[in-house]
């Protein structure tokens, strides 16, 4: 065999492999854009029927056989904006702490430690905590603000991890010009630094809103009713939940088989409503955005 | 103390961690000249500059030995804030760092926040690009984003920033090394302007640039103040033989 061909065989073989690599790697992005159309499709396609103006507008009615999800929706709404209201300025503060005050050493890593592990303790847990320290001990009973708490404490690993990201990216050339100027130290974080990482933040911000509108366990014991007609009236009242009612209706309800497309058409709303909240966030990113460029 | 002195330094050390970046300096800086540092990269030259305005507070495990006198004040002593010092001595940078905000939202930025009562901000930031020769060049265009502006358009930004302050001294680390000639030569225009009202400072890594800009030069090597005298001086006889291999391009 001459050398030229030798060199046409190895040539061929690399070719194989990039082939083969490139069609995996292909293969893994047509999966999971199928698996998330597919879950969307699915949804949309049980779901599409229960959707009416009376659903989105309703109260349950018929032990929760028919009418709407309104109070539900409202809740949700109020629990997901009442958890980014405790969660973000919580959030945001500890990562301005964090990457701007705290002196870089071992409590600083044994902080971020804790709040890594805090973002893997199961929702489960913060509702238990939720109950005993808000709802039980602060004595909050059951309610939104225990709940929007309880969510707020679950989302804010999220946020700190997303702010601490945004802060580091903000080059340090802006920091030393600030303080060059005589500008003290807490002027610049808050007129130069902060304004600079808010689009990032929010970005990270927005898996947090994701999270607190769909988690169940959380709010299961520290804020969702299990049926309530009325809306609430403050933030120590009860509130229904998407998420919660979708568990309801799916595992506990008077009738399982017949809540069906209430169900899905629940999950939908959900979907939607979470959608709608994260689009608020986009557009006010996409309005602090401009003019941010270096 | 000689009148014409504003800054004194007596004895200083400093050290990153355990190194130590500059040994045992003494020397004087006077009022409205331009005084040029050169010297090798890492002789220390940007860490004395950092040092005169406090900058090097902002990096964890340095420190300072000996006194740095301005107007006869100790900078370093412990109830001096380094904030009050960066008003009366502001700094320009190596690379233009314009803050992403409006042109004149880069120049009012210092004033408003410090507190320093502006009666007309308007006047402020119009004499202050004035000074920058850059008012003819953005008086339309203020409300625009400085990040639009071309490199030396940038820096002459961030010297007016500087002089809205109305510092006394001007720290200036490299200024030009970032942009093209004919940029460079208008800043360097704009130096011979500012001395008759500020004392300037500069680094430098162009030899050139020092000769023709400033009054005094001072020649550092491994953290040492190796010469220091009248710019001419420097440039044609200079004392030590290491300044000369330097200059003429020997080493370095």
């Amino acid at each position: 065999m001459n050398g030229k061909a030798l060199r046409s065989n190895t040539m061929r073989w690399r070719y194989f492999k990039q082939y083969v690599f490139f069609t995996l790697v292909r293969g893994s992005a047509a999966l999971i854009t199928l698996a998330l159309g597919g879950l969307i499709f699915y949804i949309v396609y049980h779901g599409i029927s229960a959707i009416s103006w009376e659903f989105i507008t309703q109260p349950p009615t018929h032990a929760m056989t028919k009418g709407g999800i309104m109070p539900a929706i409202i809740g949700t709404i109020y629990l997901t904006f009442g958890a980014i209201a405790v969660g973000l300025p919580l959030g945001i503060a500890s990562a301005i702490y964090l990457t701007e005050y705290a002196k870089q050493g071992r409590i600083v890593r044994f902080l971020k430690v804790g709040i890594n592990c805090l973002a893997g303790v199961p929702s489960v847990v913060f509702g238990l905590f939720g109950l005993g320290f808000f709802v039980i001990f602060l004595g909050f009973g059951s309610s939104i603000l225990a709940g929007s708490l309880t969510l707020g404490f679950l989302i804010l690993p999220t946020i700190i991890g997303a702010s601490e990201e945004a802060l580091k990216a903000v080059p340090q050339t802006f920091r030393e010009a600030s303080l060059s100027l005589g500008v003290s130290k807490w002027q610049t974080t808050y007129r130069i630094v902060l304004p600079n990482a808010l689009p990032g933040i929010l970005t990270g911000s927005i898996l947090g809103i994701g999270r607190a509108a769909g988690e169940t366990a959380p709010i299961m014991f520290t804020a969702a009713a299990y049926f309530t007609a009325k809306l609430p009236g403050s933030v120590f009242d009860e509130v229904m939940a998407l998420p919660y009612h979708i568990y309801v209706l799916a595992t506990a309800g008077t009738n399982i088989e017949a809540t069906r497309p209430i169900q899905f058409g629940t999950v939908l709303v959900l979907v939607a409503v979470v959608l709608g909240i994260d689009l608020i966030a986009i557009v006010i990113r996409g309005y602090m955005r401009r003019n941010k460029r270096w | 103390m000689d009148s014409n002195i504003i800054i004194d330094l007596k004895n200083v050390n400093f050290y990153y961690g355990q190194t130590r970046a500059l040994s045992n300096i003494s020397m004087t800086f006077r009022k409205n000249k331009v005084t040029a540092l050169i010297g090798p990269s890492g002789c220390g030259k940007s860490t004395l500059l950092r040092l005169l305005n406090r900058m090097n507070d902002l990096i964890d495990g340095t420190r300072v030995e000996g006194e740095i006198l301005y107007e006869d004040q100790n900078i370093y002593a412990p109830d001096v804030d380094p904030v009050e010092i960066r008003r009366k001595i502001g700094m320009v940078f190596q690379k233009p760092n314009p803050f992403p905000k409006t042109i004149y939202n880069n120049i009012s930025y210092g004033p408003k926040l410090t507190g320093v009562p502006v009666d007309d901000m308007n006047a402020l930031v119009e004499q202050s690009l004035k000074q920058a020769v850059l008012w003819d060049e953005v008086k339309d265009i203020l409300n625009q984003s400085a990040m639009n502006l071309s490199g030396g358009q940038q820096q002459r930004l961030c010297i007016a920033r500087a002089l809205a302050m109305k510092p006394d001294i001007l720290l200036m680390d490299e200024p030009t090394s970032a942009l093209d000639p004919i940029s460079t030569a208008k800043i360097e225009e704009l130096i011979e302007e500012l001395k008759k009202d500020y004392t300037i400072i500069i680094v430098t890594h162009n030899m050139q640039q020092a000769a023709r800009i400033s009054d005094e030069t001072a020649f550092f090597y491994l953290g040492n103040l190796v010469e220091y005298n009248k710019t001419e001086k420097i440039f044609t006889k200079p004392d030590v033989k290491q300044t000369e291999d330097y200059i003429t391009g020997r080493f370095g």
